[in-house]
Order: C-alpha cells, then sequence, then structure tokens
C-alpha cells in the first residue's frame, strides 16, 4: 500500500511563496484561490528578540477527511494512496465540502462559466502522478529550500517515514479527528 | 479567511424548507388527531408550503455551481444532503397529491381527479407530515454537522432551527387556513376557529421554547465556548450583529409576538402581526446562523487571505483561459 504524505519543514521555509506560485502556474488558478498559501505568523517580540516564521499550508488529505461523506454527488472521493480530490465531472458545486474543511484549503471556483462550476482543491498534483508514478507535486519541486518533502509513508525507507519516525512533528487541528496528512516540523527557537 | 461561501438563497432556502416542514407537521397532526375529517380547510396551508417548497428548491438549484445536474445528488447514498433532497421531494409529491384532492372545490373541471384522491388525502397528509418533520430536522442536522464551523457543531442548532420551523409553520398556517380552496361552511369556519384558538396557545409555547433555546445556545457560547465560538457568539450579543440579534430577532421575531400573543385576544395584533413577526424572526434566524461560519483561524490566515485579490484582474482571466494560455 501507498500513503502519500507531505513533511514541511519549518525550520527551513524561508517564505518566499515559491510553491505557491508553481501550483498556481501549473494547476492555472484564478487570483484568488490559492492552493498552497504561505502564512506568515509574526514578526513577534522586541528587538532585538524578534521571531517570524512562515506556515505553508496546502490541503490536508487527512485519512478521514470531513469533505467527503458529506458530499452529494461522490465528486469529492479519496483514492487508496490516500488523495482527496474532486471529481469536477460529478461536482455540483453545493459547497457543502468547502464548509465542512477546518482547514478551509478548498475553493469554489468562480471563473467558469456560471453553469459549469466546480470545487477546487490541492490533490498532490493527481494529474501529474498519474502520468509517471514517481513524480512529485510541483510545490515540492519547486522549493529551493527543500522544505517541502513528499513521499510514501508506507514506505519505511521513504524520507518522509524515516523524518516522521525521527524528529518531533506537529499537525493542524488534530482535535477535529481528521487525521491529517501534512506533517509540520516545527521552527527552532519557539515563540518569542 | 474566506466566508460565506453559502449565500443569501441558501439561508432563505433553510428558511423556506423548515417553514414547509412546519406546515406539513402541524397540518398533518391536527387533521388526524384534534379535529379529523375536515381536512379541506388545511388545503392552503398545504398549498403555501408547496409554494414554499418549490421556491426553496429554486433557490437551491440556482446556488449550484452546476444547476443543470442538480439530480447528482441522489448518486452517494452517505450525505445528508441527498437525505434532504429526497426528504424534499417526497413531502413535496404527497403535499401535490393532498392539495389536488381538495382543488376540485373550487375548480370543479377538476372534480373528478379529487374526487378519486379525495379518499386517502389522510394518509397523503401524514406522509407528507412525517417528512415535513425529517425537513425541519435535517436542515439543522445539516449544519451541525459541519464541525469545521464552531458556531453550527451544537445539537442545540437542530433543536433551534426545529422548534423555529414549527413556530414559522404554526405562523402560516394561522394566516391561511380556512381559506380558497375550501368552500366556506359553518362547519369550516367552526374548525379553522377550533384550530386557530389550539394554534394560539402551541405558538406561545413554541415562541418561550425558541426563545430559551435561542439564548441558552448564544449566552453560552460566548460565556464558554472555544475560541471560535465565542467570538462568534459576542459579535451577535454586543458586537457588529447585536442591533439585528436584540432588536430584530429577540425583540421583533420573538418577544413582541409574545406579547401580542398574550394580551393581543382576538384583535389583529394577534392574528396578524404577530404571525408575520414570527416568520420574518424565522427567515432573519436563518440569514444571521448561516452568515456566522467562522473557522478557527490558523495563525496569520486572515492577514494572508486580506490581501490575496479579491477578484480576478482582465488580464489574468484572458491569459490564464483566453487564447494567450501559454
Amino acid at each position: 500500500m501507498t500513503r502519500y504524505v507531505m513533511v514541511i519543514d519549518q525550520r527551513r521555509c524561508i517564505g518566499c511563496h515559491s510553491c505557491t506560485v508553481a501550483c498556481r502556474t501549473w494547476n492555472k488558478l484564478p487570483l484568488d484561490i490559492v492552493y498552497n498559501p504561505v502564512v506568515t505568523e509574526g514578526a513577534q517580540g522586541t528587538w532585538p528578540n524578534v521571531h517570524k516564521s512562515w506556515q505553508p499550508l496546502l490541503c490536508m488529505h487527512c485519512e478521514n477527511p470531513e469533505c467527503v461523506p458529506c458530499c452529494p454527488s461522490g465528486a469529492s472521493q479519496q483514492d487508496e494512496d490516500g488523495t482527496v480530490w474532486v471529481d469536477p465531472k460529478k461536482c455540483l458545486s453545493c459547497k457543502v465540502c468547502v464548509n465542512a474543511c477546518p482547514y478551509g484549503m478548498r475553493d469554489a471556483s468562480h471563473l467558469e462559466d456560471r453553469m459549469h462550476r466546480f470545487v477546487r482543491k490541492c490533490t498532490f498534483c493527481r494529474d501529474k502522478r498519474q502520468l509517471d508514478p514517481d513524480a512529485k507535486p510541483y510545490c515540492v519541486e519547486t522549493c529551493h529550500q527543500k522544505a517541502r518533502i513528499f513521499g510514501d509513508l508506507d514506505d519505511p525507507n521513504s524520507e518522509v517515514s524515516k523524518l516522521i519516525g525521527s524528529v518531533k512533528t506537529e499537525r493542524l487541528f488534530e482535535e477535529f479527528g481528521t487525521d491529517p496528512q501534512i506533517y509540520y516540523i516545527p521552527e527552532l527557537g519557539g515563540k518569542a | 479567511m474566506k466566508h460565506h461561501y453559502w449565500e443569501p438563497p441558501i439561508a432563505l432556502y433553510l428558511f423556506l424548507g423548515g417553514l414547509a416542514g412546519g406546515i406539513l407537521f402541524l397540518a398533518a397532526i391536527f387533521n388526524s388527531f384534534v379535529v379529523p375529517g375536515y381536512a379541506e380547510v388545511f388545503a392552503l396551508p398545504v398549498l403555501v408550503s408547496l409554494a414554499c417548497v418549490a421556491v426553496g428548491c429554486v433557490f437551491l438549484v440556482i446556488d449550484l455551481g452546476q444547476p443543470g445536474v442538480f439530480w447528482r445528488v441522489w448518486t452517494t447514498s452517505k450525505s445528508i444532503i441527498k437525505w434532504g433532497a429526497t426528504f424534499l421531494v417526497i413531502a413535496a409529491v404527497f403535499a401535490l397529491l393532498f392539495f389536488l384532492a381538495f382543488i376540485g372545490d373550487a375548480w370543479p373541471i377538476f372534480a373528478g381527479l379529487s374526487d378519486f384522491l379525495k379518499p386517502a388525502a389522510d394518509f397523503f397528509l401524514i406522509v407528507a407530515g412525517f417528512f415535513g418533520l425529517c425537513i425541519m430536522m435535517y436542515t439543522g442536522i445539516m449544519l451541525s454537522t459541519l464541525k469545521a464551523h464552531a458556531f453550527w457543531a451544537t445539537p442545540a442548532l437542530p433543536v433551534l432551527f426545529t422548534i423555529s420551523a414549527i413556530s414559522t409553520g404554526c405562523a402560516a398556517v394561522v394566516l391561511s387556513i380556512g381559506g380558497w380552496p375550501a368552500v366556506i361552511s359553518l362547519e369550516s369556519l367552526v374548525v379553522s376557529e377550533i384550530v386557530l384558538e389550539i394554534l394560539h396557545v402551541v405558538d406561545i409555547v413554541l415562541v418561550i421554547a425558541e426563545l430559551i433555546v435561542l439564548l441558552t445556545m448564544v449566552l453560552s457560547f460566548a460565556g464558554a465556548g472555544n475560541v471560535t465560538a465565542k467570538a462568534a457568539a459576542l459579535r451577535w450579543v454586543k458586537g457588529s450583529y447585536a442591533g439585528l440579534f436584540w432588536v430584530g430577532m429577540v425583540g421583533l421575531g420573538l418577544v413582541v409576538p409574545l406579547v401580542m400573543y398574550i394580551g393581543g385576544g382576538h384583535s389583529a395584533a394577534a392574528t396578524l402581526i404577530a404571525p408575520i413577526l414570527v416568520l420574518c424572526g424565522g427567515c432573519l434566524l436563518r440569514f444571521m446562523v448561516v452568515n456566522t461560519d467562522d473557522r478557527a483561524e490558523i495563525p496569520g490566515e486572515n492577514r494572508y487571505y486580506n490581501r490575496v485579490a479579491k477578484n480576478d484582474a482582465e488580464f489574468i482571466t484572458k491569459w490564464t483561459y483566453g487564447d494567450n494560455q501559454f
């Protein structure tokens, strides 16, 4: 079995937004829809003890996604490798999944013809991986700091397995019980 | 953080769906247990509920991004929305059958159809009433299962929506009972009067119950909710929604009709103005709840989204989807 996850090393992220641009370009996103925003926390503290950190976000590709069972048309679905994606051919754009996601990582597209809208989200570049199973998402390939690490959690020799097994990682909003599969290695130094 | 993916049509639908469910539920209860044998006085209330379902469904469909394929809601078995759509269709079909059983009284051209359907009219109303109850409950349950939104994810919300739906249904029955196509007779007038007297008391109880549930829900969130729910509830109690909440919903939507019901007797205030205020209050409740879709904030998220362009610039639309595609 394969279980794709992403480890995001916040120690390495410098907040350059390259991943956002790569994603936007590949997925041809409208200006106001962002699959992988890089949000800034801070700057906090007083000089000279100031601190700033970046948190790259994307769909958490949860093990128990909130957005899949609520979909009335079966467009929102999860692959066996854990990828959560939306089939535009089935989507009604009723936006219940957009409201169900605790991370706000879905958006209803509005650029298309009024009668043919659908819900969009990050798919770990599913279309690219279908062409080449070893391919990595564009945000991972473009990250020159190697802050985004993509791989198979079920493969004990993969980089993500080794990282998750050896370094302290955090996940976002675990209290919702969604079992998110994006693991953050928090920044050194903690909060100011 | 982006808000309000569900726009006014959805709030209006939640109101109209609940209202229709409430009317059908009350009509079924009264026709089965309180005044059996005078089903024709409920023909107009059922027609009103049919109109509400029809208009509500139109709002639901036009809010979709792909209205032409709305039937896709029936392609999975799990989602609550699918159940809601099923309830709506069944309730509407049986309400229509019930109404057709009495249309012959007003339009003799349909007399044959009405005579054919009339023996089963009580059964039609019972089925419609049961599925009306399901509609009332599902609207609240659907919102309360979306646990990403702290203000919705509470068991109090389905209770509040159900009580509000029956209460608004009560008001609509009060305004419409005994009207066209029922033939006015001494008997139907007496039955209508009996039902009105009972509904008068029922709505007093319901408005008090709604007041209690509403204040409990909002004030307990304001006092003891998690960070997100507390911020949302404080917006209702003393923030930007305070005027609408205290004056509009609690005052004009609940307390004023309550006073009119109790003190008004048979005046126009109790029989006309109070039900209209209850209906407006129910509508306002749905709008305010749907617009309170606060999600727990990821630190820094709001600042990020506030800086993202709100709409597409013309050049990027052309560049991305026009002829200049790479």
